[in-house]
Formats: structure tokens, sequence, C-alpha cells
């Protein structure tokens, strides 16, 4: 198509974005947006998925025992300075092309939040809580199921609503081993020189991750009980 | 009935909470452990409910030692009250009085009929049961962790220097409150306080500690006051505590005089129901008249009320506030000379236990 290369600053910017969006194949069919935003929600959402499995119930067992909680904050900030792109590599050159190669770095980025945040969501109950709850006869379980966890539910979701962005913003690497998503449109458009098509896919990933967390901010503010919410205002 | 038998408690660093207690805690009365803080008041309270397991020693409820019951179901059977209530925040005040039913396994209709009728015993209106917990006073918040203990009418109740942590006004009517409740329902109370007037307020058996948990002396409240064992006990009581016996002693047995006599030229103004409403002399005024009550009424009020007035006598109502008569301060002097010169003739000594 007819970007002729950069240059021109806001004009070209519109241009391009006009031209991104207005082509029909944007609408309908394998490249269009809705289908993309879909391919991309896809796999955020199964990489999401896997992470909570994964790492909420060992975070929040973590957490009520009180055991290496240090140790869990260390391993964490360590996983979080593993490079994705290195990852999707060694997924590849592991599990070969497909959904693997792009869940494991997703979910190796989101799994340390969500287990720091369910380790100290419920850590940082309330001792005097945790002790009355002990004392009028809730078994160790039922603490931690009716006293710790919805103690530590704004941590909980707060901890998600960050996951959730990075592996949104992160699934753009799903296209380099051609899985589609919003990053077809970014590796797409820098592969064939096609600036319109780069620009409009990383415009559509930033609206996402703000979208997201937008509704986590809504979820956070209306969903949880008002106990919780109001209690340590 | 809770016996400790040598019961101790050595921490793992080697350091000793409390050693060997010998002690029998009366069924349907109120024992209370006072003593500074670190004396080990605390442990030996959570030895009851297997909140701390003891290292030496036994102790019996009802004459079964504790450690081979369940923890859990043990402690559905006592109710725990804490300073800090320990109220679930996430759950309406309704659903926390409800906890230990809704363990127990009632269903939901019930336990909260139940959790109602507490709310109302301990005094608080019924719109509190939908709120939750932070939007309570301190106050509030403790009288919904009494309820709560008292959800599934255990007969024993622990509780941990419950009203320590209010301003006094607050802390004063909570301990009414209590007394009130122990009077109708005559549970097993064990309770915890480093506050020595708390701890005559509210007990029939009082047992001041040293530190290690020893203790120092147990006795009801009267005899306390009368006859401390020791120096330290008598330290630890503190001032005044002759005057702050005559609390426990009813007003009774006072002769009074005619509402209407006249006493260094003051004479008592009544309205029409004939409640005082001030005394006069001449052109003078005082609008404030210190009342006692016979029967009901302390000692300490009567005498408190024959030297705040500038008449030199109490004013005896009824309990509707009604003049009665008026006692001179000798005649409420005489009847403490007749309730006996010594410790606690005036009440029966009750509730001495192992009266070491």
């Amino acid at each position: 198509m007819g970007a002729a290369g950069i240059g021109g600053g806001t004009v070209n910017l519109y241009s391009w974005l006009s031209q991104f969006f207005g082509d029909p194949d944007r609408r309908h069919g394998p490249d269009s947006i809705v289908h993309r935003v879909g391919e991309h929600l896809l796999f955020s959402g199964e990489a999401l998925g896997w992470a909570l499995l994964l790492a909420v119930p060992l975070g929040l067992l973590l957490g009520y025992t009180g055991k290496a909680a240090g140790l869990v904050t260390a391993l964490s900030g360590a996983a979080r300075a593993l490079p994705t792109l290195g990852l999707v590599t060694l997924a590849v050159l592991l599990a070969g092309v497909g959904d693997t190669a792009v869940l494991v770095p997703l979910v190796a980025l989101a799994a340390p939040v969500l287990l720091v945040a369910a380790c100290e969501g419920v850590r940082s109950t309330d001792p005097d809580l945790r002790d009355a709850a002990r004392g009028i006869g809730l078994t160790h379980r039922q603490v931690l199921w009716q006293v710790c966890i919805p103690w530590a539910l704004p941590a909980l979701l707060a901890g998600l609503r960050t996951a959730a962005v990075q592996v949104i913003a992160t699934a753009t690497v799903a296209s380099y081993v051609g899985l589609g998503g919003l990053g077809s449109y970014v590796v797409g458009g820098l592969a064939t020189r096609d600036f319109a098509q780069t620009i409009g896919g990383a415009l559509l990933v930033v609206l996402l991750a703000v979208a997201t967390q937008l509704l986590f901010a809504l979820l956070i503010r209306y969903a949880l009980p008002a106990g919780l919410r109001r209690a340590r205002d | 009935m809770i016996r400790f038998d040598g019961a101790a408690k050595r921490h793992p660093d080697g350091t000793l909470a409390v050693e060997g207690l010998d002690l029998t805690v009366p069924a349907g009365r109120t024992t209370v452990l006072v003593g500074p803080s670190g004396c080990g008041k605390t442990t030996i309270l959570r030895m009851v409910n297997r909140m701390v397991e003891p290292t030496a020693g036994r102790v019996l409820l009802d004459g079964t030692d504790v450690a081979q019951l369940d923890a859990a179901k043990l402690r559905r059977g006592i109710g725990y009250v804490i300073q800090q209530a320990g109220l679930f925040p996430h759950r309406r005040v309704i659903d926390n009085v409800a906890t230990v039913p809704y363990l127990l396994g009632w269903d939901r209709k019930r336990a909260r009929t139940r959790a109602s009728e507490l709310l109302e015993l301990v005094g608080l209106p019924p719109e509190t049961a939908r709120r939750y917990p932070f939007q309570l006073s301190g106050g509030q918040q403790q009288r919904v962790g009494v309820a709560r203990a008292l959800a599934a009418d255990p007969p024993l109740l622990l509780m941990d220097e419950p009203f320590s942590a209010v301003d006094p006004v607050v802390r004063s009517g909570l301990q009414d409150e209590l007394l009130r409740l122990q009077a109708e329902l005559n549970k097993t109370v064990l309770f915890v306080t480093h506050d020595i007037e708390e701890a005559v307020r509210l007990g029939d058996q009082i047992v001041v500690l040293r530190e290690h948990g020893r203790i120092a002396q147990v006795a009801d409240p009267a005899t306390l006051l009368a006859a401390p064992a020791d120096e330290q006990v008598a330290a630890f009581l503190g001032r005044d505590r002759g005057l702050r016996g005559l609390a426990l002693r009813p007003a009774e047995g006072i002769v009074l005089l005619a509402a209407n006599t006249p006493l260094d030229g003051w004479t008592l103004a009544v309205d029409q129901e004939g409640r005082p409403t001030g005394w006069q002399r001449s052109a003078e005024t005082i609008r404030q008249v210190a009342v006692f009550r016979p029967g009901l009424d302390t000692l300490r009020t009567a005498l408190d009320s024959a030297v705040l007035s500038p008449a030199r006598v109490a004013v005896a109502v009824d309990h509707a506030g009604r003049v009665i008569g008026l006692a001179p301060r000798a005649a409420v002097l005489d009847a403490l000379d007749a309730a006996g010169p010594d410790t606690a003739a005036g009440i029966t000594a009750t509730g001495v236990a192992d009266g070491r």
C-alpha cells in the first residue's frame, strides 16, 4: 500500500490510522479487527487462566502458613526479569510452533505477579482477626476460606489487574510464531513496511490494555463486599 | 467448672510464661484473672480453649482434659471475646454474630433469628444487624463480640481484656451490661484484665497473679480489698481500698430523718412528685443533689451523697427518685459499723476457691 515512508508527523499518523481503520479487511475475514481482538483475548485469557491455576493456590497456601514468604518475593523478582521474547524462542525450540510456545512466556509473566499478590494478601490478614477466628472454632481450612481469602481479595484483584494488562500488552508476541492476535498487524506491518498496519495494531493493543485496566478498576470499586472496600480506607 | 492442674507453659525459647498453676474456676460465676502485664494471665486463659497448649500439667473442663478434645469442636462450645473484637470485616453484623451457629450447622434462618435475639440482649438496636463492623463504634463492636460469643449458648465464656480498648465511659457501660447479662445467664466466666477496678467490679472470685502465673491471692472482691495477702497485693490494689470496698456493701440499715427536717438552715426543695430539685438556705441555692437508693445503691454512694450535701446529710430516694428521707453522715457511718468491723460481713464471702 501507498505509505511512502516515515516523516511528516501528525499528518502522516492521521492518514495512516484512517488508512488502517478504513481498510475493508479490518471489518471482515480473518484479518478483521474483531477477529484479531478475539484471538488476542483468547491467548491472554488462556495464559491468565493457567497462571491463576498455578500461582494462586500456592500463593494462598504459602501466605497462610507464612512459610517461604521471603523466597516467594525473591523468586518473583527474578522471574520478572525473564525476557519474554527469549522465552518464546526457547519454547518454540523446545515445543515447536504452537499454542504452548506463546502460553509459556505469558504464563511466566503473569504467575509471579499473582503468586506475590495471593501470598501477601493472605499474609496481611489482621492477626487479631485470625486469632479470634481460630478461637471461636474455625478450622485452619475455614480460616483460610472464610477469613484470609476474603481479606486478600482486594490484593488479589489488584494483582490480577496488573497481570492481565501485562499479558494483554505482551500477547503481541504471539504473531512471531504465526498465531495471530493484534501482534499480526504490528509484526506483519513491520515486515511489509506497512506502517499504517503497525501503528493501527499498536494503538489497538494500547486501547485493549487500557480497557482492561478500567474494567478491573470498576470491579475493584463495585464488586468487593462493602466491608472489605471500606474497612481499610 | 474449670480446673487447672499444675498447668505450665514454657515457650520454645525456654522462657517460662506460666509455672505450674493450680486453680479452680467455679461454674456459674465470674472469675477474674488480674495482674500486671506479662504475668501470664492471657496464657492461662488461652490454655482453656487450647489456643495455648500447656507444656506440663492439665486443664480439666468439667473433669475432662481439654487436650483430649478436638480443638475446633471444643472452641465452638466456649464463648471467646478478645480486646480488638476480631469481627469479620466482610460480613454483616448479624452474620458475624451467627458465625458459631453456622459452624455448628444450624440453618441460616435459625442462626439469624438467634443472632437477632442476641443483638437485642447485648443492647444493640435492630438496624445494627445489617451494618458492617467498620460502621460501628468501638463499644458497639465489643457488644457484637460478646453477642457472637454467646450465640451458641455456651456454658463457658473466656474474655481476654474485652473492654480495655474503649474509653472509660463506654467501658463502664459495657461492664454494667456484662453484670446484667451474667445475673440473667449465670455463665461460667473467666475474665482477664490488668485493671483492678474492673476486677473488683465484675468478679465473684478474683485471682491476683504475679509473674509466671504465680497466684498471689484468690478471694472475693470485698475480702481482697479488706485483707490483701501481702504488701505486694496491697500495692497492686492501690490507694483508698477501704473506701472502694464500700462500693461492695449495700446501703442498708441507715436510719433516716424526715425529708423536711431543716439542717443548719438548709432545706431540701422537692418538685410535685417529691423529687429533689435543690438545696436552699435563704438566698442561696444549690441545684445538684447527690442521692442514694437504700437497698439498691452501695454504702459508697450513700457516703458520697452525704459528703456532697451542704447540709451534711445523704438524701435517700426510692426507685422513682422521690425523697424518702435524709441520713446524716454519722448515720451512714453507723450503718457501716453495724455491718461489721472487718471484711465482708455485709455480703457473704462467696466464691473463695483455693483460699490461698
